[in-house]
């Protein structure tokens, strides 16, 4: 396969991509609210919210491509709908490849179970074949380093052990796609120097990578390729650093422009104490 | 490198197509027995949490059904000063089953919000835990089964081979309660009043099902038959022929088998309605939760 940008095979390919939430539907969860929306019905209220439209992108394979955007702008939503956990309202996402979601660490986990059988259950979800799980098993746990802590609930385990032990697993089962959010961040310096270290080296191995942060030195550290969204539309594509310095001038623009709302976007900076 | 179970290449992700009630029905038995062993892990793991903090542990398996019949002896036997005979066996056969169908259909119930946090994070049929749950406690009931196999020690006259039907008639409460599972566990991922409502309704269902008395004490005849439109007058009855017998016979006898195979059939015509609007829901459950 060549390195070279235009003859890299095309990996995913979006093509009018857009996902709407149902208002009815995700802002009452109880019979009461639907049957008092239904008395009180405003017919100009909006019934559908577009998390994103018309949306086009393409990723290479070889690609670290870093999401960056405002909250709400639909990065999210993206890599739910690139996972199949969303599905498209309309447009199409064509994938080649098998897809590894590390979205919110450690949430899938059972508390009640140990992290060994934790594993196995991950596999069972993501329909790995239980003799290649059992062949992975051992680099896993060797990868999470937690210890004697493998055998015991994950409820006894720290955030960093599970986010440690969600990221070995999703990593492991080198996946062509692997989709992250969040979570290079996570656990204490030693593990973040051999996460990232793991993240190059899926990088290399010709796998599209899409990073979803606020810390936007990740991006200009790690990815080839930044996409800006704002409101579920891509502002721009191109040059992380660039990408990046657009970024902070519009959050800068925006802040002048309405400083009442500044709070809401001025989060550039990743909310855990990301130290460079 | 790692050689992937699916060579899923060539992935096409598009917006959900319309399905009629066949493709619908076909597509979540296809995620059922397809993803077998996630359904069979899931149960592992539902088995193993059960009583996982408990000082007892497995024990409580026997210990809970044992305990909740004698709730109901105490109250009957005791304060009612009820006079069926050998009334433990009467009162066991019935409500042991029955146990086993409020604990599956509260289980399956929450078995889609409990792991919301797993459907928002991997693509998997969600139809496989609503499944596993029921199967989960098909393994509870069966070692309750034991309990009642106990209580033939002091009861022995009233054994008889027809006790080897009991699984026969399981089959026809596991469908039911598979039914029940599915619909009730996509309900309440949109409406968790579903969870509150059920509670009452399940208690009302207890009532009016022949578990704590025998049909053929109702002492209005067309109030009898207007009970046996409740799939449990029908199971409930012929788990209690077959183990204690009947108002006449005093063992183990022949059950209904006519009604047990009309609400046998009933019951698979609503598993497949309950798995066809299952899964054309399925894909609003990650925008919801």
């Amino acid at each position: 396969m060549s390195e070279q940008p235009p003859a890299r095979p095309v990996a995913v390919d979006i093509r009018g991509l857009g996902i709407h939430y149902d208002l009815r539907l995700t802002k009452r969860t109880t019979i009461k609210g639907s049957l008092v929306g239904l008395l009180r019905r405003n017919r100009n209220a909006p019934t559908h919210f577009w998390a994103l439209r018309h949306l086009d992108l393409q990723m290479f394979h070889g690609e670290a491509i870093g999401l960056i955007g405002p909250n709400g702008a639909g990065k999210s939503t993206l890599l739910l709908a690139l996972a199949g956990i969303l599905q498209p309202s309309e447009g199409t996402i064509a994938i080649d490849g098998k897809v590894s979601t590390l979205l919110t660490l450690g949430a899938g986990f059972d508390q009640e179970l140990t992290g060994r059988d934790n594993i196995a259950l991950a596999g069972a979800f993501l329909a790995i074949d239980h003799v290649e799980m059992d062949r992975l098993t051992p680099s896993i746990i060797e990868f999470a380093d937690i210890g004697p802590f493998i055998d015991a609930p994950v409820k006894t385990y720290s955030m960093g052990m599970k986010a440690r032990l969600g990221f070995s697993i999703a990593t492991a089962i080198t996946p062509d796609i692997l989709l992250l959010d969040e979570v290079l961040g996570t656990g204490d310096q030693v593990f973040r120097a051999r996460s990232q270290a793991r993240v190059r080296e899926l990088i290399t191995r010709a796998r599209v990578v899409v990073l979803v942060t606020h810390d936007l030195s990740y991006v200009t550290e790690f990815c080839g390729r930044a996409i800006l969204m704002e409101k579920g539309q891509i502002i721009h594509d191109g040059d992380p650093a660039e990408t990046v310095d657009l970024y902070r001038r519009r959050v800068r623009e925006s802040k002048l422009l309405a400083e009442g709302d500044a709070e809401r976007f001025a989060k550039p900076a990743a909310p855990t104490p990301a130290t460079p | 490198m790692a050689t992937l179970s699916e060579p899923a290449a060539g992935t096409q992700l598009t917006p959900p197509a319309h399905r009629g009630i066949v493709r619908l029905t076909r597509d979540g038995f296809g995620d059922m027995t397809g993803r077998w062993r996630l359904v069979r892990y899931i149960v592992a793991a539902d088995l193993k949490r059960m009583h996982a903090d408990t000082a007892l542990g497995q024990l409580w398996w026997l210990l809970d059904p044992i305990l909740q019949m004698l709730v109901y002896y105490f109250l009957f036997a005791v304060i009612f000063q009820r006079k069926t005979p050998d009334f433990l066996l009467f009162l066991f056969a019935a409500i042991l089953p029955w146990k086993w169908f409020t604990t599956t259909v509260n289980n399956a119930m929450n078995s889609i919000v409990v792991r919301q946090g797993l459907i928002r994070q991997v693509q998997f049929p969600k139809i496989v835990l609503p499944a596993a749950a029921t199967v989960a406690e098909t393994f509870s009931f069966a070692i309750g089964l034991i309990a009642l196999a106990f209580l033939f020690v002091p009861y022995h006259e009233r054994l008889s081979i027809w006790v080897l039907a009991i699984p026969l008639i399981a089959v026809v409460q596991l469908t039911f309660s598979l039914a029940v599972a599915i619909i009730l566990a996509a309900a309440n991922a949109f409406y968790r009043d579903v969870a509150n409502v059920m509670g009452h309704l399940l208690r009302l269902l207890f009532y009016i099902s022949p578990a704590l008395y025998a049909l053929w004490e109702v002492p209005n005849e067309g109030l009898r038959t207007i009970m046996l439109l409740n799939p449990f007058t029908v199971l409930l009855t012929a788990y209690r022929t077959v183990t204690w017998g009947t108002e006449t016979v005093h063992h183990g006898t022949r059950p209904d088998f006519l009604a047990l195979g009309i609400w046998m059939v009933i019951s698979m015509v609503l598993v497949v309605v309950a798995v066809a609007i299952f899964k054309r829901v399925e894909p609003t459950f990650a925008r919801i939760l």
